[in-house]
């Protein structure tokens, strides 16, 4: 690689990245420089314009209680029974029901153990499945989890949709939002041709808050930081009909989350309720979280199941924003 | 000085001073820092190479007079669970190094009171005996310190009797933060001051060793201290030009007295973007993925790092602090070349030795990294007793070990 080429090649991903901040649309051309360029900072640079210009300098990030779904044994005992602690914003239904009454109840359980905590839950791919893949009967399920009092669906999975248009409707016709849209397990070529599948669907944001384009399994080899943070800002690039890219605090770790907000990212997930609380107070969660956020040169909102922002008690521990 | 003329300044190449790192770390952007670093990167290193160096990190010895605040890996004079490793340890260390490719030990250790200047002559004199190309990157600075303090010689003569008994070069360990005050926070003073720390390099520079230069950071100290640390580098390194490298990491709280939570990835890599900008007489920056992770190592690459550091097959110090992450020369040169670079091994005075070794032949993977010695392992090494011990506990195992 000589120095001439290196930085012909950079010149060229610059004019896209001005492009972007410009808000012109990109060529082909463009996306296969910018798709092709190690130049990880022109990369970085684009999506963050693209980023504040929805978001300005806001992250938002959900402290999330996970509670089982076992089909062998409904709801896990122990969890049912603990108290939802007071800084949660989420009750997540983890695992995969294996019918709709299953799911209500698991859902009309947790809601009445959650009070005013939105509850989520569930992929859209398992819910496809309970319901033979028939549409109508989607929709009813989908509706009849709502009545239950679910919040938002948990995920639609791109890698997994085999009729986008028709899950998106069946999500329209009752009424339920999914918190995210999720690329499966895939990674390079892979999620890129799903985030530009995903850039295709028209509506998809009505109905889906965030992108989460990161894995959401782990692989072997394990993805690297250049590729995990090339597709968070490619999705931010690329992906113009959903509002959020969001990262998982509790999968990809605190370090990685939080480089991916200066690529893009602008909404945390999966925020621990509760953790090395007793070390003191810095130690805690939420408290990590918003010195993670403000120390990548943003403000920390902390949101709720519903992205409905919740009040934030963080000025008493002295935190402050300095320019990103 | 705004931002965007301190930037303007670094692009054309000129040197920034106290004030003007301040005002690029509190207040640019981590996306410019990192733009700001790159391009210095790539105008040292047009050619695209990132390399790496196949060792091993070999601590000789956890007993420690200095009682550093920051430190989980030392034992103090008596402990049940201080150690030293007998020459048969280091040559079967040696052995396996030698076995994957590495070519030299960074070899450090505590400031035990029961080794003898002696002792490490005579260490040095028997690995060069068995491995006469086998390299030796040993004792940092307050180590230095520490065996002119017991040997009453000074720090130039310690340097040229390991010299001769066989010392390569010298690891920048123990620098922390090259300022008094947050020395003494750290507890650190009594081992090297600020002051003696660079005296001691200045020492081995004009001995004609070369060595790296490190600095943790995320403890106690204030920010322009660290710009003060830099600085301080930077200034020893116009008088010697005997630093090759330049290393920074963030404080690993887990298990010391100090405590405390680490710092950030992304405050990682403002660091060491800075360190880029404001070392502009050091060739190069190494990544320091044992206390970051592969992945944000591995990005260390887009924020002015342009080496990877060692493979190290065995590390204790950062491990005790709560950091346990390994990666092989597969994985590292996979985290090269994905980022775009081109994997080259190379020596401690960055002389390129070649392509990576495990496309040459066979090299067991390895999923984590060697320890010191194995748990429960409280043997004595025998040729402890040749040495004279200074600790009432040292005289009292020299002469168990006599007896038996």
């Amino acid at each position: 690689m000589s120095e001439d080429v290196t930085a012909a090649a950079q010149m060229a991903v610059q004019k896209v990245v001005q492009k972007v901040a410009d808000g012109v649309t990109l060529s082909e051309a463009d996306w296969a420089r910018l798709t092709g360029s190690h130049d990880l900072i022109a990369l970085g640079m684009a999506a963050d314009t693209a980023r504040r210009r929805r978001h300005d300098d806001r992250v938002t990030f959900v402290q999330v209680l996970e509670v089982p779904l076992d089909p062998r044994d409904p709801l896990d005992s122990d969890a049912l029974e603990a108290p939802i602690p007071p800084p949660t914003g989420e009750v997540r239904v983890t695992g995969c029901p294996d019918s709709s009454a299953a799911a209500v109840a698991a859902v009309r359980t947790t809601v009445a153990r959650a009070g005013a905590v939105p509850v989520t839950g569930f992929a859209l791919a398992d819910l496809e499945d309970v319901a033979g893949h028939d549409r109508s009967r989607l929709r009813d399920v989908l509706g009849a989890l709502r009545e239950a009092g679910l919040a938002q669906l948990g995920e639609v999975s791109a890698a997994g949709l085999t009729d986008p248009d028709g899950a998106l409707a069946a999500l329209r016709d009752s009424g339920v939002q999914a918190a995210r849209v999720t690329l499966g397990v895939a990674t390079g070529d892979a999620a890129l041709t799903l985030i530009r599948q995903v850039a295709s669907w028209d509506g998809v944001g009505d109905v889906c808050r965030c992108l989460a384009p990161l894995p959401r399994t782990g692989s072997s080899p394990p993805s690297t930081g250049y590729a995990d943070l090339r597709q968070v800002a490619l999705a931010r690039l690329l992906v113009d009909n959903i509002d959020s890219i969001q990262v998982d605090w509790s999968r990809y770790g605190p370090k990685l989350a939080q480089v991916a907000l200066t690529f893009g990212a602008d909404d945390v997930d999966s925020v621990p309720v509760t953790g090395a609380d007793d070390q003191g107070w810095r130690r805690s969660p939420g408290e990590e979280i918003r010195r993670n956020i403000v120390g990548a040169g943003f403000t920390a909102v902390p949101r709720d199941g519903r992205f409905e922002v919740m009040e934030d008690s963080a000025e008493s521990h002295g935190h402050r924003t300095r320019q990103s | 000085m705004s931002v965007e003329a301190v930037a303007a300044k670094v692009r054309s190449g000129g040197r920034i001073d106290r004030a003007e790192a301040l005002t690029l770390y509190a207040d640019a952007s981590t996306l410019l820092l990192g733009q700001l670093a790159d391009a210095i990167r790539a105008r040292k290193h047009p050619s695209g190479a990132v390399t790496y160096i196949i060792d091993r990190n070999v601590n000789y010895t956890n007993v420690c007079v200095a009682r550093c605040a920051f430190c989980a890996f030392y034992r103090p004079v008596g402990s049940g669970e201080g150690y030293v490793l007998g020459f048969d340890e280091l040559f079967r260390k040696i052995d396996e190094t030698l076995a994957v490719g590495g070519v030299q030990l960074l070899l450090q250790g505590g400031h035990n009171p029961d080794l003898p200047l002696e002792w490490y002559e005579d260490l040095f004199r028997a690995v060069k005996a068995k491995y006469p190309d086998f390299k030796l990157h040993a004792l940092s600075p307050p180590e230095l310190l520490h065996l002119s303090r017991l040997s009453l010689q000074p720090v130039s003569v310690v340097v040229a009797r390991l010299v001769r008994a066989g010392l390569d070069s010298v690891p920048g360990g123990g620098a922390e933060i090259l300022v008094d005050r947050a020395r003494r926070l750290l507890n650190c003073e009594s081992k090297a001051t600020a002051d003696e720390w660079l005296s001691v390099m200045r020492t081995v520079h004009q001995a004609g060793l070369r060595s790296t230069a490190t600095m943790m950071y995320g403890s106690v100290e204030r920010v322009d201290e660290r710009v003060e640390h830099l600085c301080r580098l930077r200034e020893l390194q116009d008088e010697t030009g005997g630093f090759t490298a330049f290393i920074t990491w963030s404080y690993q709280p887990s298990n010391t007295e100090l405590g405390g939570v680490e710092a950030t990835g992304v405050e990682y890599l403002r660091m060491l973007a800075l360190s880029r900008i404001v070392l502009d007489n050091f060739d190069n920056l190494q990544a320091s993925w044992v206390t970051q992770g592969g992945k944000v190592g591995q990005l260390s690459l887009a924020y002015g790092a342009n080496d990877m550091g060692s493979i190290m097959i065995e590390e204790n110090v950062v491990r005790a602090a709560g950091a346990a992450y390994c990666m092989d020369e597969a994985e590292i040169v996979r985290n090269i070349e994905d980022a775009g670079f081109v994997p080259k091994r190379r020596t401690m005075a960055y002389d390129i030795l070649g392509d990576p070794l495990f496309r040459e032949r066979a090299i067991p993977r390895q999923t984590e990294l060697a320890v010191a010695r194995a748990a429960g392992d409280t043997s004595v090494p025998a040729e402890l007793s040749r040495y004279p011990a200074r600790s009432r506990p040292g005289k009292q195992q020299r002469d168990a070990v006599t007896e038996s």
